[in-house]
């Protein structure tokens, strides 16, 4: 459990996180979501008690985390994979964090193990991958065994393998009965992985709630195209006040805000060919930029879809 | 895979009292600095430089001897020509041995892991602090004994003699150990004022070795007033000296350490506070 109240972050005049009270609560995994710059990285800081609030209280099991008689079997937290030394091996950066909380080599080793790293336990971090530096700090987190997990953008750069790990790893955690707390900007990612959305836009919350709910809150319907002029499209839907985003990979985009048949009726009067044309639910990266559109530090203009 | 976790799960124990608590740091720290191989090249240097100074010093001596007057002679200090290399080249080795312990922290970023998971700050800069200290004195001890040693050899066709039992030889090998741990000390606290490794080792350097020189501009009568309270430079000499005379306008040889002790505990101090009230 995770409790925080009024916390305010100001770095001279600009707040990176402004009044945010939310409770994380266990058995979820809980997506924390918002733009590049919103104040998430900050609010974990300020969890972890790396950071000091300008204002307001955040508790973790309902003490400061700077009280924790031993942090590691409370909470284990994943900010930066490469906040390491990349001179020590990986098993010797394990051992030293362990030993700070009591734990000795035997656990080192078993969660070298649990993340797939023993064949590198004695090599240098300074010549792993990205992937190998995320599994790394993942370990450090687990070492410990304990019941609060949060991880800053773990996925990130990490290959299709690596992702499809982390993801089963958080479901197992929170299947478990474990708190999870995962920051991502990527909300594909989040679409799978988290059950509960804690949203943040410019250090202020802006939705704390399920998925479900959050995609609702949006336009809540979507309408699924797929079309060979996607810059027309876009043209046309922009124009009839709808709004489109690409999803996937596959070419398929996304129109919300207009109906099936509106989005039909366009297409045909601007002579636009459709393949694909067809209701659904609206996905989250959707229902996000609709509801973060005003927070959004930093606007660059929307490309022509592909 | 999880399931596995959850059956290792290490039992919680009840809450570690703070002697446990730095104890268990200790460890950490000591794991930390153990394992990366800076650590041995800054040790070997810090040997490899006080004897090279020493070797240098000593050859040359024993190529002048023959040419020498018997004055020369018999003024000629031969312990503080053993170890003065420790004392002026080690000096700047242990500088950036003790800046690093604390900076390199903050260049890799692994200080934010290191408070995770031991967030009580005081502790962890205290048992930083401590593993630095103890290591880095078995060092400097080593070397400082090992070059009047080696000195004593190479200096041995001069039938000069040296011993331990002459009177400052002692008192000169310690004291001289303990100026260059104190350096690294200094060190160390600036390194956790700025926490940034070219700052570090351009104030200390600044503090060590230029401020030393820029208090001999001042005119005499200052100088004279102040040059006991200034770190390095005279001091040094009376420090390391075992023969003639205590330099003028400056403590004795223990006083002089205990004017520098009382300026590395001062930037310790500084260092622990910003430590311990800044983001990290």
């Amino acid at each position: 459990m995770i409790e925080a109240r009024g916390l305010v972050k100001r770095y001279g005049s600009t707040a990176a996180v402004n009044d945010l009270s939310f409770t994380i609560r266990p058995g979820l995994v809980t997506g924390f979501l918002g733009p590049n710059g919103a104040g998430k990285t900050t609010t974990m800081r300020l969890i972890l008690g790396l950071d000091y609030p300008s204002a307001g209280t955040v508790t973790v099991n309902g003490k400061p985390y700077a009280q924790l008689p031993d942090p590691m079997h409370e909470v284990g937290a994943l900010l930066d994979a490469g906040a390491v030394h990349g001179g020590r091996t990986a098993r010797n950066h394990l051992l030293g964090l362990a030993q700070t909380n009591g734990i000795g080599p035997r656990r080192v080793d078993e969660v070298l193990g649990l993340v797939g790293l023993t064949d590198v336990a004695r090599k240098r971090s300074r010549g792993f991958s990205l992937g190998m530096r995320q599994r790394l700090g993942i370990a450090g987190a687990l070492v410990g065994g304990p019941q609060i997990l949060m991880f800053d953008e773990p996925v990130n750069g990490l290959d299709p393998e690596g992702i499809l790990w982390i993801r089963n790893l958080m479901r197992s955690l929170a299947a478990e009965g474990r708190t999870v707390l995962v920051s991502s900007h990527l909300m594909s990612e989040m679409e799978y992985t988290a059950d509960h959305l804690l949203v943040i836009g410019r250090g202020r919350l802006i939705a704390d709630c399920g998925m479900a709910e959050f995609i609702a809150r949006g336009s809540g319907q979507a309408v699924r195209v797929r079309t060979p002029q996607p810059d027309a499209l876009a043209q046309a839907v922009a124009a009839a006040g709808g709004t489109l985003a690409s999803v996937g990979d596959d070419g398929q985009l996304e129109v919300c805000g207009l109906t099936e048949d509106q989005v039909s009726d366009l297409a045909f009067t601007q002579g636009v060919r459709l393949y694909h044309l067809a209701q659904t639910r609206a996905s989250l990266e959707h229902a996000f930029m609709e509801l973060t559109a005003d927070s959004v530090e930093y606007h660059a203009e929307l490309p022509a879809a592909k | 895979m999880t399931s596995l976790m959850i059956a290792t799960r290490p039992a919680a124990a009840p809450a570690p009292t703070l002697g446990a608590a730095l104890l268990r740091t200790l460890r950490s720290e000591f794991t930390k600095l153990r394992s990366v191989r800076s650590t041995y090249w800054i040790m070997f240097g810090l040997v490899v430089a006080s004897a090279a100074w020493c070797v240098a010093y000593c050859l040359g001596t024993v190529h002048q001897w023959p040419h020498m007057s018997a004055q020369d002679r018999s003024g000629f200090d031969a312990t503080q020509n053993s170890i003065l290399g420790l004392a002026l080249l080690g000096q700047l080795v242990i500088v950036v041995f003790g800046a690093l312990m604390i900076t390199s922290e903050y260049s890799t970023g692994m200080v934010r892991t290191s408070l995770t998971v031991m967030p009580r700050r005081g502790t962890l800069y205290a048992a930083k602090a401590a593993v630095f200290a103890a290591v880095s004195l078995v060092v400097a001890f080593v070397a400082s004994f090992g070059t009047f040693f080696l000195g004593r050899v190479l200096l041995s066709s001069t039938h000069v003699t040296m011993s331990l039992s002459q009177p400052g030889v002692l008192r000169s090998l310690i004291i001289t150990a303990l100026f260059v741990e104190a350096c690294g000390l200094v060190a160390f606290g600036i390194g956790a004022l700025v926490r940034n490794t070219a700052a570090a080792l351009t104030l200390a350097f600044g503090f060590l070795v230029l401020l030393p020189q820029l208090v001999r501009t001042l005119p005499v009568f200052l100088h004279n007033d102040l040059t006991r309270w200034v770190p390095g430079g005279d001091a040094i000499n009376s420090m390391t000296a075992t023969i003639g005379g205590q330099i003028p306008h400056t403590f004795s040889a223990w006083g002089e350490l205990a004017v520098f002790a009382g300026y590395a505990a001062i930037v310790l101090l500084l260092g622990a506070v910003q430590f311990a009230r800044r983001d990290a």
